[in-house]
């Protein structure tokens, strides 16, 4: 039952209507129904590991709180922890690090399987129940001990697929006060909707055919085919992934309760570091940040173990990643050690750019150095992204050095491409994203809408409608972010 | 943490109101532009062939699936009508089983006559929900089918008879596939007439992902074909109702591609039981053209093949105003094989 279908609709038209006709004190245990339902849809088995993981969350976080003494908190912890991150690695790795290991003996020895494959959103919600943890064990958030509360926030369904990764606290303290439809949420919840399924079904579905011919047949593919599919890719993944969110958070402003920014113009970062901090999957890498980068001491220990931080955030991350979408892989570890090596080459010549700016303040703040900073840092985390989505590393390279030997010939190549309608379409498309992107950085779009006179708005709102009922691809496949 | 910043100062009751009856209205002129559309680019779906009759009673009706086709292609329906003076409707549709050529068959009977049906009958379309119940809510198929009440409420019969997907229905009435059709500015043309000229080069590999497509694995098979035998009596009881008679055709096939297909002896035997108890004629042609150079594709007539297939075995069929009764032909055609 993904957002796009029309049995999501109908349950979400049902799970709306029980909402606003129960008593605020039942809302709560309404919604919990309804996402246990909404999850139970992709397999009555994926909810037994969502209870595991609500039950040993919620019952580590109040042993934490319950015991005095340091050790025994700590080992509270690393209870909860151990089981909660374990499952999630044992199901994401333990079958394909045994037939790697069989690979490299050559057979000689036959490991067992476990046979089971880490159910759809395991990764998102493993890490809110961790992070859950740690916040119970450093004070920064209270057990929650209504086990039925707590399980809403592992639970909600608009965000239990593909995140955004909600920190416990925010959440709980919303429940159940804010569980009121409220009619200015409301727009901005539509708004959202309306915007994520554009991401989704128009933009990302229409790109993906090109993307999916293109990689199916990378190694003879021609290296404009490459190059237009590498593109769209980035656009692809931005937008499915984004779109995801939007409309997860609107579902939830449309029932009162605020989640947290995911992405804010990935694609208009200045450099690697500020894509990943502030842009990209915001949630996720604030987890990182706090959950393994200031535990690993961040950068408060010396040079060498900054580095070394920074590329056990980017490492793991790649590992993180790893999953069903495009097949566990070491092409995700080789993709998060090459954005650590971005963020290592960031580190590195940060001197030199302050002393830079410092000499040439007029240059270094310049419209043009902007851009080209934007171009290179959109261009070096595309790069990345060819690692992300190749079925192997060989793949990758494939891709890369086909590009690179073509790259002088390119645009003879493309003058004698033959271009299609679906070029066209991804192409005007990929521009229209992108102007409403940089409007939206210098003033907020939704700020825009409301200033505007009232035709210029609701002509906005018809044309998103009606582009979605006209170009989108409705029958296209999941989110792929669902699938890590 | 950020937090996503409403903006706007809510919704009035009547503001909404007015945007939703907007909207809809806008709906509703699109939809009337793809409706048109429909019309100016059809050319393949059989809703829109019999909307488009120029006729009202026809010799012969041809429905099945895509093998019956070709008789359709580069105006070879047109040539048969001159050599055999019989006025011929071609309604086969694509990957359509025994349910879909019934709904099609009822519609057609609504407002026009036929003396004579040619089913063409392939082993695939009676055994799989996907070639029957899925067909009837093809999104591909109704973004061509053109709007009529009528075939509406017939739809919203087999949504509750049939166990056709209800989205079918909606679907259809709202047009949705038709609005957000990506190839609602091109003709109606199915990708096999592009290719009718064209001669196939066999390869293993072809035919083996063909039979594979057209053969899904499916749970009960057996339950399967008697479900769709029993949907096809229902279709053979309806022309008899109306007073047309039926013959039922398996078409040529390469022997390469036909030995992929499975359990095609037992359809063969379940048919031909078949015929006796509904008092239909039929005949087995699937071993009567072999040569490569006959077939487009790995299992599709091409113009050279359909030409031969006319020559040697349909055209006396065709031919005649009125099929017989019952018993076969096969004796009285093998004189000409």
């Amino acid at each position: 039952m993904l957002f796009t279908s029309l049995s999501f609709v109908l349950f979400f038209g049902a799970t709306l209507a029980g909402f606003l006709l129960l008593p605020l004190g039942w809302r709560w245990l309404w919604l919990l129904t309804a996402s246990v339902v909404f999850y139970a849809r992709f397999g009555p088995a994926n909810v037994a590991f969502l209870l595991g993981v609500t039950v040993a969350a919620w019952a580590a976080g109040l042993w934490i709180a319950g015991v005095r003494t340091s050790g025994w908190r700590k080992l509270a912890l690393a209870s909860g922890l151990t089981t909660i991150l374990g499952a999630l690695a044992a199901l994401k790795f333990f079958d394909f690090l045994a037939g790697e290991v069989e690979r490299l003996l050559a057979g000689a020895i036959d490991l067992p399987r476990l046979g089971l494959t880490a159910p759809v959103g395991f990764s998102f919600y493993a890490f809110m129940a961790a992070a859950y943890l740690v916040d119970v064990y450093r004070g920064a958030c209270d057990p929650e001990r209504n086990a039925g509360r707590f399980a809403l926030y592992i639970s909600w369904f608009p965000k239990i697929l593909a995140g955004p990764i909600e920190r416990a606290q925010p959440f709980l303290t919303q429940i159940p006060g804010s569980l009121r439809f409220d009619p200015i949420l409301a727009v901005s919840g539509l708004q959202l909707i309306v915007w994520g399924l554009f991401k989704k079904v128009v933009i990302a579905d229409n790109l993906a055919p090109v993307v999916d011919n293109a990689f199916r047949i990378a190694a003879y593919a021609s290296p404009m085919e490459l190059v237009i599919a590498v593109y769209f890719f980035a656009f692809q993944i931005y937008c499915d992934f984004s779109g995801y969110s939007d409309i997860a958070i609107g579902i939830s402003l449309l029932l009162g309760i605020r989640l947290m920014e995911n992405f804010r113009r990935p694609y208009l970062a200045v450099s690697t570091a500020e894509f990943w901090s502030s842009r990209w999957h915001i949630s996720l890498g604030h987890w990182f940040r706090d959950y393994l980068y200031i535990p690993l001491g961040g950068s408060q220990r010396g040079v060498f173990r900054r580095y070394a931080n920074t590329m056990a955030v980017f490492v793991v991350s790649g590992l993180w990643h790893a999953g069903l979408g495009y097949g566990v892989g070491w092409t995700f570890l080789v993709w998060g050690a090459l954005n650590g090596a971005y963020q290592w080459a960031g580190l590195a010549t940060r001197g030199f750019w302050k002393r830079v700016s410092a000499v040439l303040p007029r240059v270094s703040e310049s419209t043009t150095l902007r851009l080209f900073r934007i171009v290179l840092t959109f261009h070096l985390i595309l790069v990345s992204w060819i690692f992300f989505r190749a079925d192997s590393i060989g793949q990758a390279v494939t891709i890369m050095s086909k590009i690179w030997s073509a790259l002088p010939s390119l645009p003879s190549l493309a003058t004698r491409y033959p271009f299609t309608a679906d070029h066209a379409l991804g192409a005007v498309l990929i521009a229209v994203l992108v102007v409403i992107e940089v409007l939206d950085e210098h003033r907020p779009m939704a700020r825009r809408l409301a200033a505007a006179p009232v035709a210029l708005r609701w002509g906005a709102y018809y044309a998103g409608i009606f582009s979605l009922v006209l170009l989108g691809r409705w029958q296209a496949g999941e989110f792929i972010y669902m699938q890590f | 943490m950020e937090r996503v910043i409403p903006i706007r100062t809510g919704i009035k009751a009547g503001t909404a109101a007015g945007f939703i009856v907007i909207g809809v209205l806008l709906y509703l002129l699109l939809l009337a532009g793809s409706e048109y559309l429909v019309h100016r680019n059809g050319h393949m779906n059989p809703i829109f062939k019999i909307d488009a009759a120029d006729r009202e009673r026809f010799d012969w009706v041809i429905l099945g699936a895509s093998h019956a086709m070709p008789l359709d292609f580069g105006g070879f329906n047109s040539e048969m009508e001159k050599q055999t003076g019989a006025s011929i409707l071609n309604l086969a549709g694509p990957g359509t089983g025994p349910l879909y050529n019934r709904f099609v068959l009822e519609h057609f009977l609504r407002e026009h006559s036929t003396d004579n049906i040619l089913y063409v009958a392939d082993g695939f379309a009676f055994r799989s929900p996907m070639w029957n119940e899925d067909r009837l809510a093809d999104g591909a198929l109704l973004a061509r089918t053109p709007f009529h009440l009528p075939l509406a409420l017939n739809l919203a019969g087999y949504v509750l008879a049939e166990g056709v997907d209800p989205r079918a229905l909606l679907n259809y009435l709202t047009g949705f596939s038709k609005l957000n059709n990506r190839e609602r500015f091109r003709p109606d043309i199915w990708e096999g007439e592009a290719i009718f000229d064209r001669t196939f080069k066999p390869s293993a590999v072809a035919e083996k992902k063909r039979a594979e497509y057209l053969y899904p694995a499916v749970a009960d098979e057996e339950a399967a074909r008697e479900r769709y035998l029993e949907e096809f009596g229902e279709l053979v009881e309806l022309a008899r109702l109306h007073g047309a008679r039926v013959v039922v055709a398996k078409f040529p096939l390469p022997s390469r591609f036909a030995a992929l297909l499975p359990n095609e002896a037992e359809f063969n035997a379940a048919l031909q039981s078949q015929a006796m108890q509904y008092g239909f004629t039929f005949l087995d042609f699937s071993g009567a053209i072999d040569e490569p150079q006959f077939y487009a594709d790995t299992d599709h007539l091409n113009r050279a093949g359909a030409t031969e297939f006319f020559e040697r075995h349909l055209k006396p069929i065709l031919a005649r105003k009125q099929a017989p009764l019952n018993s076969s032909w096969d004796s009285q055609l093998a004189g000409r094989r």
